[in-house]
């Protein structure tokens, strides 16, 4: 397989992993299965609906953990929304991800997604 | 530049895949090179009209004699082929041909190579029926499965002897009893992965056909070797009801056109290649048993690494298996990210055949029960002549590093075990 060098970089030095300690604010969203071999987790904390905080995790292949991991790093700052900071067909070309990978993405918007959403209800 | 030069990084990984292939000894490629550049030793071996040929053929019955005192055959029963893949399809669709009459019927086991699994595949879809054995958890078959397993209709039984991926070690001696009083069923091994490893007597273990291979023995790639067995006292034919009689095994030839090879392998043979097994297989049979205790130790060393980064588990019996293979799952570690992770460093197989964008979990591993994660998450070790402690300590650095940063990663609960395992 081989790996752009943005998914190389974000693979190798993945910024933002772990998990945020819950508290007002702090969401949390999940999608996938180890069992299957792709499961995402985002935790997103917000304040007055900016994303102040971001965290995950990631079990899965370097492409998937490469855009999770970019994703973390640049949402902080910006407006939680209820679509991926950067739409999926833009995310696939950006890290070169395979066209048999598409569904990886999707798990990733869908974990996104399972946190902002009640981000966005609580802020509302 | 060469495209290898191009292709080579600057630092190479640890070589520690010596079950895919190995090295060529430098005695061997030493007196390769010699035949090739040779004025008098270039000559047809199948030119019986002048001495050039007369030479060559003297040194293909001197190889010949080679690999046949390597393994406990007589030189009569060396057939050269194209490597072990050819041997297989030799001896299966040989037996299959020449016995078509007598029976349609196969007995294999669910972890040989693919080399054996898909000309099986091929006869089922000509009409033969194949019976694939499930091995224990720990790889291993049970002969009374063969003895099971065996139809009126049974003309071979294909096992392998010690496994390529897990380097299990089967009863070959009793699935050849049992070969035996069965009577019409002829036992093909594959034993590619045996030599210079484990004992391996052709003669005494009851077996009508073995595949082997020179590159996995520190010999040329492109040459391997059916043997054929000439013991003429093989009872056969009593499987049709009656009292049966004595015989030996026959094969049909797939390669027609000179009959070369007692006309069941048509070419000309390859004199250099042949030359570098003969010499590869006498070096091998030569080896000492302190080598095979410094594989053993190095093997160990290992196992002992790895088990201690916690979720490691091994594949395959640690009783009954070569030295020089080792292979583990990890748990809480994704298979595609394992590779990736790894093979900056390591060159070791994985258990995904990575034939597209999304890997296959390793049908053997599959068949020893292993989910398809953990199939997916393993890593294959293979020792070798060249394998130094050094190299070992590499890989479990490597290995320990990467995979829990791998858990943490994944928020896996291995990886927190390890973490507090690292934080005492």
């Amino acid at each position: 397989m081989i790996y752009n060098e943005l998914t190389r970089r974000y693979f190798e030095s993945p910024a933002s992993v772990g998990e945020l300690v819950s508290g007002p604010g702090v969401f949390r969203g999940a999608a996938g299965n180890r069992e299957q071999g792709t499961w995402v987790q985002f935790d997103l904390r917000c304040e007055s609906g900016t994303l102040r905080a971001v965290r995950f995790l990631a079990f899965a292949c370097p492409h998937t953990i490469a855009v999770s991991a970019w994703l973390a790093e640049q949402s902080v700052g910006r407006a939680v929304t209820a679509v991926l900071p950067e739409s999926v067909a833009d995310l696939r070309d950006r890290f070169a991800v395979p066209v048999e990978k598409m569904g990886r993405l999707l798990i990733i918007e869908d974990a996104w997604l399972a946190a902002a959403v009640p981000a966005i209800d609580y802020e509302g | 530049m060469t495209a290898a030069a191009q292709m080579k990084p600057a630092s190479m990984p640890v070589y520690l895949d010596h079950a895919s292939t190995t090295p060529v000894d430098a005695r061997v490629a030493a007196r390769m090179a010699e035949v090739l550049n040779s004025d008098t030793e270039f000559g047809n071996p199948a030119s019986a009209s002048h001495d050039y040929g007369d030479i060559a053929h003297a040194l293909v019955e001197q190889a010949r004699a080679q690999v046949a005192a390597a393994v406990g055959a007589a030189s009569g029963e060396v057939i050269w082929t194209s490597g072990a893949t050819e041997a297989n399809n030799l001896a299966i669709f040989g037996i299959a041909q020449y016995y078509r009459e007598r029976g349609r019927h196969i007995v294999t086991s669910r972890t040989e190579h693919k080399a054996v699994l898909d000309p099986c595949r091929e006869l089922e879809r000509r009409g033969w029926r194949v019976t694939y054995l499930v091995p224990d958890r720990d790889g291993l078959l049970d002969p009374d499965q063969v003895a099971a397993a065996l139809r009126p209709d049974t003309v071979l039984v294909s096992i392998m002897h010690v496994n390529n991926e897990i380097g299990v070690v089967q009863n070959i001696g009793a699935v050849g009893a049992v070969c035996a009083r069965h009577g019409g069923a002829w036992l093909h091994v594959d034993a590619a992965q045996s030599v210079g490893k484990c004992p391996l007597h052709f003669a005494s273990l009851g077996v009508d056909l073995m595949s082997l291979s020179a590159h996995k023995v520190y010999g040329p790639k492109g040459v391997g070797a059916l043997l054929v067995s000439q013991r003429g006292d093989r009872l056969v034919g009593r499987v049709q009801g009656g009292l049966g009689h004595r015989g030996r095994v026959q094969l049909a030839p797939l390669l027609f056109g000179g009959g070369q090879e007692q006309a069941l392998r048509a070419g000309t043979l390859p004199t250099h290649q042949v030359i570098g097994m003969g010499l590869a297989f006498e070096l091998a049979a030569s080896i000492s048993s302190l080598e095979t205790v410094r594989v053993a130790q190095l093997q160990r060393r290992l196992w002992q690494g790895l088990a201690s980064i916690g979720g490691v588990l091994r594949n395959g019996s640690a009783m009954h298996s070569v030295p020089h293979l080792l292979n583990v799952s990890f748990e809480g570690v994704e298979g595609e990210s394992l590779l990736a992770v790894v093979r900056p460093h390591l060159a070791v197989s994985t258990g995904s055949a990575c034939t597209s964008a999304l890997a296959q979990p390793s049908y053997v591993l599959r068949a020893l029960g292993r989910s398809e994660r953990l199939s997916e998450s393993s890593l294959r070790f293979g020792l070798g002549r060249t394998t130094t402690e050094r190299d070992i300590d590499t890989a479990v650095a490597v290995l320990s590093r990467e995979v829990g940063r791998l858990r943490e990663i994944a928020g896996t609960r291995a990886a927190k075990v390890a973490a507090a395992v690292a934080a005492t």
